[in-house]
């Protein structure tokens, strides 16, 4: 749930997001045409994405409140660069559907979670190309818990960010966001270490975009 | 243990938010609702609230159904306006015990909590008044790129097909004695059941994809619904959109 809402940032913050976006939806897009048509990924690339809208509708107790499943790093491991878009719409379907997050911030949140996403999947490659066969399973654990975990962590950070450019006046709400997240992070790691173990076993190919 | 996301429940409802044209709609709506939250005083984003209110009423949908959608959202933002009264540096104005209430916290966060519901109640006048297939063909005449439309229309369908089948595997857990728990062992049991659920969405993509083409799926979306714009669409969206001006002109000129 590292969702900013609608009427927090300023112009330029959001302005800034939705030009990112815009650019990283359009450089993906072109990416997968340039090795084939579009036309056979969209339909695979949607029925993902709405699996990860389902995945992040998942609740989990932590203490007294409980946290949503925010998958930003295993989206990443799972479509590669085209993640960014299925992100992207998976936000807009939650802003329109949920109301969670906003019409407004979709820009900025794609970033928030996008990048991480992107940064997860490298993780994932480099970390495949560094230690070449060795046992799968495990191996493949270890690097989804850790891309996993790092892509929520940097999904935070990036939250932070966006709320820091607002003012050290709200230093104690973002340290709040942080704290708040610490749990998530753990959570996530352990879950996207899990998938990743499974699908390794199951269906290696939908692992490494 | 999910529920379907019906914002669109309303949607055959007969009211002048429901007869407005949907590309209107949603253009006259989005430059509101980017009026709004970016409205820099607290009583014209009030006015703004006040408005969204009044849209919501004019749209005739249930306001038990508005509540019941605002629940999450609205813990959400109500901890973050706590959190920015409390620790907002500034002129102190209340204590209590060891915390105080500070006038610039209290300004600055009534002004973030007002701009978010008055966005968050936006989006049930403007989504809520058609059935949400409706409102991706209008995304797709407005230019929107046709790839995006395409994702959305899929993915929209793919989400209910896909909260059955997880709500299916998550039954079977459930009755093999699963409890979930905060703990290492439920949650790596979670992955393995989201790994189950990717595994099955990927297969039926494979599926689906084939049964796509072989109907003659060429890549480029096809619909039939026509759109009949009028001049009552126009008056409608052009008041709209003034009202979200005059914000901003009210708010720099400091007429109010």
């Amino acid at each position: 749930m590292v969702h900013i809402s609608d009427g927090i940032l300023s112009l330029p913050v959001l302005a800034a997001g939705w030009a990112i976006t815009a650019v990283l939806i359009a450089v993906a897009l072109w990416w997968s045409k340039r090795k084939g048509s579009i036309a056979e990924e969209i339909p695979k690339l949607s029925v993902m994405t709405a699996a990860f809208f389902v995945a992040s509708l998942v609740h989990i107790a932590v203490g007294p409140t409980s946290v949503h499943l925010i998958l930003c790093g295993l989206v990443g491991i799972m479509l590669g660069i085209l993640a960014y878009p299925a992100i992207f719409i998976g936000l807009l379907l939650q802003a329109f559907l949920f109301g969670h997050g906003g019409v407004t911030v979709l820009g900025v949140n794609t970033v928030d979670m996008g990048i991480p996403a992107l940064v997860a999947y490298g993780i994932f490659k480099a970390g495949n190309k560094l230690t070449p066969s060795k046992s799968m399973t495990s191996k493949a654990s270890i690097l989804g818990a850790l891309a996993g975990g790092i892509a929520v962590a940097l999904a935070v950070s990036l939250t932070a960010g966006m709320l820091y450019t607002l003012g050290e006046e709200y230093a104690w709400a973002i340290k709040a966001l942080i704290l708040y997240h610490i749990p998530i992070i753990v959570i996530e790691a352990i879950i996207a270490g899990s998938v990743v173990a499974f699908l390794a076993r199951v269906k290696p190919e939908l692992i490494g975009g | 243990m999910i529920e379907y996301p019906e914002i669109d429940r309303y949607a055959s409802l007969d009211s002048p938010l429901h007869r407005f044209d949907p590309r209107a709609k949603l253009i006259a709506f989005l430059s509101l609702i980017f009026s709004i939250v970016l409205v820099p005083d607290l009583k014209v984003a009030f006015i703004g609230l006040l408005f969204a209110v009044f849209m919501l009423i004019l749209s005739r949908i249930p306001l038990t159904f508005v509540f019941h959608y605002l629940e999450w959202v609205a813990i959400f933002i109500l901890s973050f306006f706590v959190i920015l009264i409390f620790t907002f540096p500034g002129e102190e104005i209340a204590r209590f015990y060891l915390l105080s209430i500070t006038a610039e916290g209290l300004y600055t966060g009534s002004l973030i909590t007002v701009r978010a519901f008055s966005a968050l109640i936006l989006i049930f006048p403007m989504i809520g008044t058609m059935r949400f297939d409706t409102t991706i063909k209008a995304l797709y005449r407005l230019r929107v790129p046709g790839s995006l439309v395409q994702m959305l229309m899929f993915t929209y369908r793919y989400i209910f097909v896909l909260m059955d089948e997880f709500q299916s595997i998550w039954t079977a857990m459930e009755s093999r004695g699963f409890q979930l728990r905060s703990n290492f062992y439920a949650l790596s049991t979670i992955g393995k059941a989201l790994g189950m659920l990717f595994v099955r969405s990927y297969e039926r993509a494979e599926r689906v994809y084939q049964a796509m083409c072989s109907r003659g799926y060429t890549g480029n979306p096809r619909t039939l619904v026509e759109f009949d714009i009028r001049m009552k669409d126009y008056l409608l969206a052009v008041s709209i959109m003034g009202f979200a001006v005059s914000l901003h002109i009210a708010s720099f000129t400091g007429v109010i």
